[in-house]
This record gives C-alpha cells, structure tokens and sequence, in this order.
C-alpha cells in the first residue's frame, strides 16, 4: 500500500508525544491553582505535576483528532483523565494499601503531607476531574456529548472499574487459588479501564460515530491490556537497574502475573495477538490521523521499561 | 410585605413531617435499587451499608426537590441528583471517619464503615461512591424534563461541593486547627459553613438548577442553603451541650459556635440564621404555597418540632 508507506516512516512519534507532553502539562498546570487552603492544593498539584509520560491524556486527545475533533475540545478532558490516575495512585500509595513510600522517584503524597490530606487530596482530584469537564470543555461541544462523557468516566473509574480492579487487587494478594480469569479482571479493571475511558472520552468529545467511539473502546482495552502483559513480562526478564524499579517485586509479594500463569513465551505470543487487534480496530480511519495511536500500541508493546 | 406574612404563617399549617416521610421513603427505595450487589461483592456492600444506613434522615434529597418543585417543576426530574447527594454525602462521611481522620468509631449510631469493612475497603466505598453519584445524575436524570445543558451545572455544582474549596477544605481546616488556638474563633465560621452549610446549599441550588431556575434566584437558593445548613448544626450542638453528656465535646473538641461563645451566643446566633433564611424564601412569594416546604426546613432546623428516621 503505498499510501501507507508514505505516512508511516515521516511520523515522529517521540517530538509528538513530546510536544503533547508539553501541551497536557501546561493546562495541568493552569487547572488547579493554589487556592486557599493552599495545603490542600499544593498536595493536588504535587502529585500532579510530578511528571510521567501523560499517556492517557494524550490517548484521549489523539481519538479526539482520530474522528475529526481538536485538540482544544478535549483538553479538559485529557487533564480529568490525568487528575483521575493521579489520586487512584495517591489512594493506593496509603499505608492502609499498598504501603509505597515512593512513586515516580518522589516520595509518595502521604510521606510529604501525610495521610489525612493525602485522602483529602485524593477526594479532591476525582471530584474536580468531573468540574473540570463539565466546565472546562468548550462551547463548540454539544452538551449532551460532555454529558456522555461524564457518564462514560464516571463509570471506568467506580466500582464497575478501577476500584473494582483495587478490591479484587488487595483480596487476591497472597492467594495462590488466583487464576487467569481474576488475573485478567484485575488488570482490566486497575489499567485498561482508564486507558479505554481515555480514548473513549476523546471519541465522544471530538464528534465520533457510535460505530467509531465503540472501534476506538477495543482498541483501547486490547492495549490496556497490553500495557500489564508488557509489564508483567519486563518484571522477570529485566532487571532492577533496567527498569527503575525493584524487578521481581511482584514474584517476591505473591502476586499473580502473566508469566507465572502461561511462561514467558505464551505471555510473549498473547502480548503480540493484543497489539495486532488493537491496530485492526484502527483499520479504514485516516491513516495520518490514525499514526500516533498506532505508535502508541507499538511502543506499549515494546517498550524495554 | 403582607404577602410574604401570610404565606409565612402558612407554615404551622403545612405538614412537612409528612412530606418529608414520603419522600424519605421513596429516595429511600430508588437509593436501594441504584447500589446493586455485584461482585467485587465487598466494596458494594460497603458502599451500601454507609449510604443506606436506617438512621438518615435524606435532608439533602428532601431539600433539592422541594427547590426544584417550588418552580413548579416535576420532582422526577430531581430525584436521581437527591439520590447522587446522599451517595457523596456517605462518601465523605465514610473518608471523615476514617482513623487518619476524626478517627471515629460510629457514626448514625452504628459502627463506621472501616470498623466492620477495614481502612483500605472504606476508603475505595468512597472513591467508588463520588463517581456514583455522578454516573446517577447523567443516566437517570428524564431526558425530557432537564436539558442536558443543566445536568452540567449540577454536576460542577456538586463536584465544586465536595471537592478542595468546598467539604474537603471544611474537613482540612477542621483537623488542622486545634481549640486551644487563638485563631480559632475566626476559623470557625469557615469551618461550620463548609463541613454543615455546603451539602444544604448544594442540595438546594441543585434543585433551583435541575427546574431552570433563573441565575438570581439560584443565588438566593444558595444563601437561603448554606444558612439552614449551619443553622441545623448550629442547633444540633446548642441541644447535645446542654443534654451535657459531653458527647459534643468529644466529638467536635469544643471547634463549635457554642464551644468557642457560649450557649447563649450560639443561641443569638441560629435566631440570626433563621431571620437570614426566611428574609431569602420572601424573594419567592411568586411561587405562592410552593415555598412552604423550604419555609418549613428552617423551623424545622431551628426548632426540631418532629423526628425523621
């Protein structure tokens, strides 16, 4: 297809991510001032901004331009995801759960502003995660789509989704009955939700078709997905060194992963059948349009940390 | 006016006992059937047992669709916001009670959420509950009753509510500043209007918004709410300080009108309250007896002249 060999090799996925970075970045920075009681707002704003590669904001604003938005219709959004991830970390950081004292090489928010504020904070993120959409989004997005999009992220990040995911996280944890079936909900509901309500999100806002918005959720799950195969897969194969963090720390806690229930190899070749489904789902969208996700699905795929 | 006279004096005859034990009962049941079991089975039952704990009177709910009904708009069309505010309201209620928190063992007179679920499954049953609310409001709100246009408002309306301007800032200043401190008389206003008076405020601008009310009069709502709000709190600690069973002091640590002034200055206090209040709901006469139902909540939260629950 010389169509496709044209778009392919001129895309630069890493001065895009960059420059999406820079973007997200920016109206994270702008979406939560330091009011009063600044305590409060300094612990939103620390955890934050603390960097990261801001993957699901940029998801969310790639399947907006996917169907033919702008970036500025789902900006709002794209940061609401963010604040989102930011306090499911901040909560399961607690000593009452997973007990980390660092995240991202900063010390985790309760170490700084301790555990009350670090709930508070917490609390604060989910809820002004749903303000910011609905007040945020611009006028040229019809309503009943910001609407759409409340019900849909409301809906990834409850107890049908990333707490769901964290419940069943925390009760299977030194459990050796845990099978591919619990596995598997786990990380769909701890990871692939988010990224799936991020690219569906997006779809929404920029003025995608049902057909388009529901192609755009099962390229999102079978990443989402990915990412945690990847993940697990890197874990026994890498070191600590290599990966920036303890290797084998799940191996050592008990925790069920890919490589423990299937080997290496199956993990390897379910990793690859994910990556190819994920980019069928992208098949007969603009291909210009569609290159930064397909990128996005080949770098969750191999990626070395 | 002589209008506002007449319909003010109404209220001894209007029955909000009985308005308000229906309602109760019917957020009650749409309450019930808005939190299914499912599994993760835990965390359901968690949320479950905090939003539908039997001693809730469901003010909240009672207030916002009487706000919407006094324009004359079908309560339908509030009940799933008045259900979404006592599933934030539980929310925040389970995260206050938490050890890292007020550290309190019992709320409502039964045991609090982490006492029978654990720290880790209260804190997720109220990160679980927020969204709830939210995901509520958009997928039950009557498409033909409120534009979606108003559903956004409510949902900024409520998310402001809860979030770092609004409870959580009520919550942070309360644990944050002691009684012994000398700042503490001119914290305490701020801290009684956003921990008592957000939730009745919001309840009731909800109600004005879900009905189309006009931005003046969501105002008014507003203030007519945060002043029947702190007005109930100020009461419900003039009445346990003078039960004397201490149990105000344990749990407020004397961070109260009546701890800081004195009963009889927390008295003068809820009187000024409850003329502020009134003088706001003279602004509705228009509507004519649909006001008496927000007439009878500041009676109501000044007298206690019945038992809900």
């Amino acid at each position: 297809d010389e169509e496709e060999s044209n778009t392919k090799p001129t895309f630069d996925f890493k001065s895009y991510m960059v420059q999406k970075a820079i973007s997200v970045n920016q109206a994270l920075d702008a979406s939560v001032p330091l009011k009063e009681p600044a305590k409060i707002h300094e612990s939103m704003r620390y955890s934050l901004l603390a960097g990261g590669k801001r993957v699901r904001p940029v998801l969310c604003l790639a399947a907006c331009e996917l169907v033919g938005g702008n970036e500025s219709m789902a900006m709002p959004a794209a940061c609401a995801v963010e604040m989102i991830h930011t306090m499911s970390l901040i909560h399961d950081d607690l000593p009452c759960m997973d007990n980390d004292d660092l995240r991202r090489g900063k010390p985790t928010n309760h170490i700084v502003y301790g555990e009350s504020i670090a709930v508070l904070a917490g609390d604060a993120l989910l809820a002004f995660a749903f303000e910011h959409i609905a007040v945020a989004t611009p006028t040229n997005v019809h309503p009943s789509r910001i609407v759409r999009a409340i019900g849909e992220l409301a809906k990834v990040i409850g107890g049908e989704g990333l707490v769901a995911g964290q419940v069943v996280d925390i009760s299977s944890e030194g459990n050796s009955e845990v099978g591919l079936k619990e596995l598997e909900f786990i990380h769909v509901h701890k990871t692939a939700k988010l990224l799936e309500g991020s690219v569906v999100l997006g779809a929404i806002l920029g003025g995608g078709s049902d057909d388009e918005v529901e192609r755009l959720r099962r390229y999102a799950r079978d990443i989402g997905l990915l990412f945690q195969v990847v993940d697990d897969i890197l874990d026994v194969t890498k070191s600590s060194q290599e990966l920036g963090k303890t290797a084998g720390k799940d191996l050592v806690a008990d925790k069920v992963t890919y490589p423990k229930l299937m080997g290496i190899e199956k993990s390897r070749e379910f990793a690859e059948k994910l990556n190819e489904e994920a980019k069928e789902q992208l098949v007969g969208f603009d291909p210009v349009k569609a290159a930064p996700l397909i990128a996005l699905a080949n770098y969750i795929a191999y990626r070395q940390n | 006016s002589s209008a506002s006279v007449s319909i003010e004096s109404n209220t001894t005859q209007f029955d909000l006992q009985g308005y308000w034990t229906s309602l109760r009962k019917e957020i009650n049941q749409n309450l019930d059937q808005a939190i299914p079991i499912q599994y993760p089975e835990k965390i359901y039952e968690a949320m479950r047992y905090s939003t539908l704990a039997d001693g809730a009177k469901r003010a909240p709910p009672v207030m916002c669709v009487a706000a919407c009904e006094l324009f004359g708009v079908n309560r339908l069309a509030a009940f799933p916001t008045a259900c979404a505010l006592e599933m934030v309201h539980a929310a925040s209620l389970i995260h206050d009670d938490l050890p890292c928190m007020d550290d309190a063992p019992s709320r409502r007179g039964q045991p609090s959420n982490h006492t029978i679920y654990g720290v880790d499954m209260a804190i997720l049953a109220g990160d679980a509950l927020f969204p709830l609310g939210f995901h509520h409001i958009v997928h039950n709100t009557p498409k033909d009753l409120v534009p979606e246009r108003r559903l956004l408002r409510v949902v900024a309306e409520i998310a402001r509510t809860v979030g770092s301007t609004g409870m959580a800032a009520g919550q942070f200043l309360d644990l944050n500043s002691s009684s012994s401190s000398s700042s503490i008389s001119s914290a305490i206003e701020f801290i009684q209007e956003k921990k008592f008076g957000e939730l009745a405020q919001c309840s009731a601008v909800c109600g004005g918004l879900l009905a189309g009310a006009e931005d003046e009069e969501v105002e008014r709502l507003r203030r007519y709410g945060r002043a029947v709000g702190v007005l109930y709190q100020v009461v419900d600690d003039i009445l346990k300080a003078k039960s004397g069973d201490g149990a105000l002091k344990k749990e407020r640590g004397g961070k109260s009108y009546v701890g800081v002034y004195g009963v009889d200055k927390a008295m003068e206090k809820a009187e000024e309250l409850r003329d502020e209040a009134k003088k706001e709901l003279g602004g509705f006469e228009k509507y004519g007896e649909a006001v008496l139902p927000l007439y009878g909540f500041v009676d109501y939260a000044a007298d206690r002249g019945f038992s809900v629950g």
